[in-house]
């Protein structure tokens, strides 16, 4: 019996996970035009600039390195094994990342927690800029993902691939979808058209996506025929998001973004009428004093509700490098897997991500949040040391909030 | 080429002649008025003057003579094709691949605006890279299925770029053969023309001392954030290392500027610093993303006053702003 750190214990599950599942383990189409990267568990630095001929001598080098986490390129090269310069890149997948990072959550985050590297102090919530104590700006952070981060990043991933099936014409066959492995989705364009776009024509998506420039006017908003619900594109959002702001919006609300006070008043008091009036023309010119200043306003409401909130200097990136599939979040233990886009809705990370499924691990925790993994909630946690499913104990020991206690480990 | 029986080797016979003069012409005026106009009727003299032209530039091998020169050909594509019916601009579309087709009628989605063609939004977005005004941005299309609805002005607009792409694309191949002295010679002076109106153009040299107060909004914030050591996203941190080198700061200004960092490493920052001056690696010297690239990535703060007159690239804004504060008071300068 051998005394063994976490990070060694963490790296041997990783070890027997890959030996037993080694054939769920699918290296990407075009293998050997792909760049791999193994962050290294002792190091924590990267391997790059791998490159891979088969399928077998890639499981096998996973087998020999056990990496904390496997990348690829999602561009194609020439020479994936050289440096950038001299790869020769010849095209890259579409790829978008949704992460309840650049999501405004309605559990704000909660239960995230940082402390200071230099006083010590700690709180909850996102991490602040300055430490309110000593206005360090190091901070150890821990972010967990919940229930309410990955359903909001779940509902912003139906509307992407929405926009990708309507509005860009994209086959829910040419489109892969995957749980991160920690707080969000992956999507994956792979197709022989977007192939070779280069970043400047993915930031027109990213902006397509956010509705980022988006001018009403041209949306035929003030003439023509005005946006109305059943419209295609972003005219008929324009429309619906509008509807929708409308539907609940406050007086205050309405001040708030900009609008005079007597203008709001107006809005609140025609609620009903202007409601109704999407069956027929829409609202756009039936209030007096309600101009198009007040509209676009109100538009611009509707398209911050409207858009689809990305990560926009991922699908930019034609050289990104993207974690695989079916391989193990080193951040969570969790695997990243596979969506099928038809049964999204009733995906549930905390299930159908548990990699680590037999067994028990008694590991000792400094702090955790309460959080629900498969059918039981677990915690909260208080310097304390608990005996539970291997999957949790390897979220703890992976999030570093936990240590494997020394005694339960058995090493030949 | 090889169907006018013309062999390069014989460039120099005097026959030829009005071909290579003709060829000059395009060149010279694609340099001097970015242009080429319809000088002779003569289809032999024509036709052949503009391969010979695109040798002659390639020979010269000088990148603005290069651009300047497509610019060109392809404004004298777009008056051309603007003139032609839809089934010729369809024609047109199918030699360069594109997956673009006349809009029928009956199958015009209702309410829409009024459009000639539906395209391939990839084939749209691979063409409207250069195009700058916002009726061009995909969000501001109408877009179904894939397909982009342009209007045959458009249609002939967006051609014209992808003769631009072309041309740009086929003045990059290396020349295989030695072309006769009497070629080299004319780019010689041809590139020494263009050296001449790149100057021209660049007659705003930047002044040597870099002045924070004509800083444009994204790159104060930057600044300030750099300064009192706040965190800087990625592409924050390279929009401000290249502006600062282009504004004509020191290297080692430049690297001090991050040294309140909390997590700051000189020999990272010097070396990430190097790399974007062009002192190492890949030996260019990057400039800083345009407007909407920052915008995209939330780098941008909002406009100012200068912002809103037509100001595409931080670096116009300091162009601008520097003549105001100039005019108004002796500047301050940065740490140096």
């Amino acid at each position: 019996m051998n005394k063994i750190s976490t990070q060694e214990f963490i790296q041997q599950k990783f070890a027997e996970y890959y030996k037993q599942n080694l054939s769920s383990v699918q290296p990407p189409t075009s293998l050997d035009k792909r760049e791999f990267a193994f962050l290294l568990f002792k190091e924590r630095t990267m391997l790059r600039h791998k490159g891979f001929k088969t399928t077998e001598d890639f499981r096998e080098s996973l087998l020999t390195v056990v990496p904390s986490d496997v990348y690829y390129s999602s561009a194609y090269y020439e020479k994936p094994e050289e440096e950038m310069d001299a790869k020769g890149w010849i095209g890259a997948d579409l790829i978008f990342d949704i992460d309840a990072d650049h999501i405004p959550t309605p559990c704000n985050k909660e239960h995230d927690t940082w402390t200071c590297k230099n006083c010590g102090m700690s709180g909850r919530g996102a991490k602040p800029e300055k430490c309110p104590k000593c206005a360090g700006q190091k901070f150890d952070d821990v972010s967990w993902p919940c229930d309410t981060c990955l359903a909001s990043a779940k509902e912003e991933t139906i509307k992407l691939i929405d926009v990708l099936d309507k509005d860009f014409g994209l086959s829910t066959r040419e489109m892969n979808l995957a749980f991160s492995g920690h707080r969000g989705y992956h999507v994956h364009v792979e197709n022989e058209t977007v192939r070779t776009l280069d970043s400047i024509a993915r930031k027109e998506i990213v902006d397509f996506m956010l509705g980022l420039g988006l001018e009403p006017t041209l949306h035929d908003f003030e003439k023509g025929e005005s946006p109305k619900l059943e419209d295609a594109g972003w005219k008929g959002r324009i429309a619906k998001g509008t509807y929708e702001f409308l539907l609940t919006v406050t007086q205050e609300q309405l001040e708030r973004v900009g609008l005079k006070k007597k203008t709001a008043t107006q809005i609140i008091k025609q609620r009903e009428r202007i409601l109704e009036s999407w069956e027929e023309k829409g609202p756009w010119k039936m209030l007096k004093g309600v101009g198009p200043d007040s509209w676009k306003k109100m538009i611009q409401q509707a398209i911050n509700r409207q858009s689809v909130k990305i990560d926009t200097v991922v699908t930019t990136d034609v050289h990104r490098l993207i974690r695989l599939g079916n391989t193990l979040h080193g951040e969570t233990g969790f695997l990243k897997t596979g969506v099928s886009i038809s049964e999204i809705e009733g995906f549930d990370p905390f299930k159908h991500a548990v990699a680590f499924k037999h067994d028990t691990v008694k590991v000792d925790v400094s702090s955790a949040p309460q959080f629900r993994l498969g059918d039981y909630a677990y915690g909260p946690y208080k310097n304390e040391k608990v005996e539970l499913p291997t999957a949790v104990s390897m979220l703890l020991l992976c999030k570093g909030t936990a240590k494997i206690v020394e005694e339960t480990v058995h090493v030949q | 080429m090889q169907k006018l029986d013309l062999k390069i080797t014989e460039l120099e016979n005097p026959e030829y002649n009005r071909i290579v003069e003709r060829a000059e012409k395009r060149i010279e005026e694609a340099v001097l008025y970015a242009l080429v106009s319809d000088q002779t009727r003569n289809n032999e003299i024509e036709i052949p003057s503009f391969p010979i032209a695109i040798m002659i530039i390639a020979a010269a091998n000088d990148g603005f003579l290069k651009r300047r020169y497509a610019l060109a050909e392809a404004k004298r594509a777009y008056s051309l094709l603007k003139q032609e019916n839809k089934s010729k601009l369809t024609e047109i579309a199918q030699v360069f691949n594109w997956k673009m087709k006349p809009l029928q009628a009956e199958t015009t989605m209702p309410k829409t605006a009024p459009a000639d063609f539906i395209m391939h939004f990839t084939d749209y977005l691979k063409n409207t890279g250069n195009l700058r005004e916002s009726k061009w941005k995909l969000v501001n299309r109408t877009m179904l299925n894939g397909e982009v609805h342009v209007t045959r002005d458009e249609a002939a607009r967006l051609l014209s770029e992808e003769v631009r792409a072309h041309i740009e694309k086929k003045l990059e191949l290396k020349i295989g053969f030695t072309l006769p002295p009497m070629v080299i010679k004319r780019a010689e002076t041809l590139k020494q023309l263009a050296q001449v109106k790149r100057g021209q153009i660049r007659q705003e040299e930047m002044p040597k001392e870099t002045t924070i107060e004509a800083f444009p909004p994204c790159i104060r914030q930057l600044y300030n954030s750099a300064q009192t050591g706040r965190h800087i996203s990625h592409i924050g941190r390279f929009a401000l290392t290249s502006f600062l080198i282009n504004s004509g700061m020191p290297v080692e200004n430049v690297v001090e500027c991050f040294r309140p960092a909390s997590d700051f490493s000189e020999r990272m920052t010097r070396y990430q610093v190097e790399h974007i001056a062009g002192d190492r690696g890949s030996r260019t010297r990057y400039i800083p993303p345009r407007c909407d690239t920052l915008r995209t990535h939330g780098v941008c703060p909002g406009m100012d006053e200068i912002c809103r007159r037509g100001v595409r690239h931080p670096l116009t804004y300091y162009r601008k702003k520097l003549r105001l504060v100039k005019a108004e008071t002796p500047a301050t300068t940065a740490r140096a």
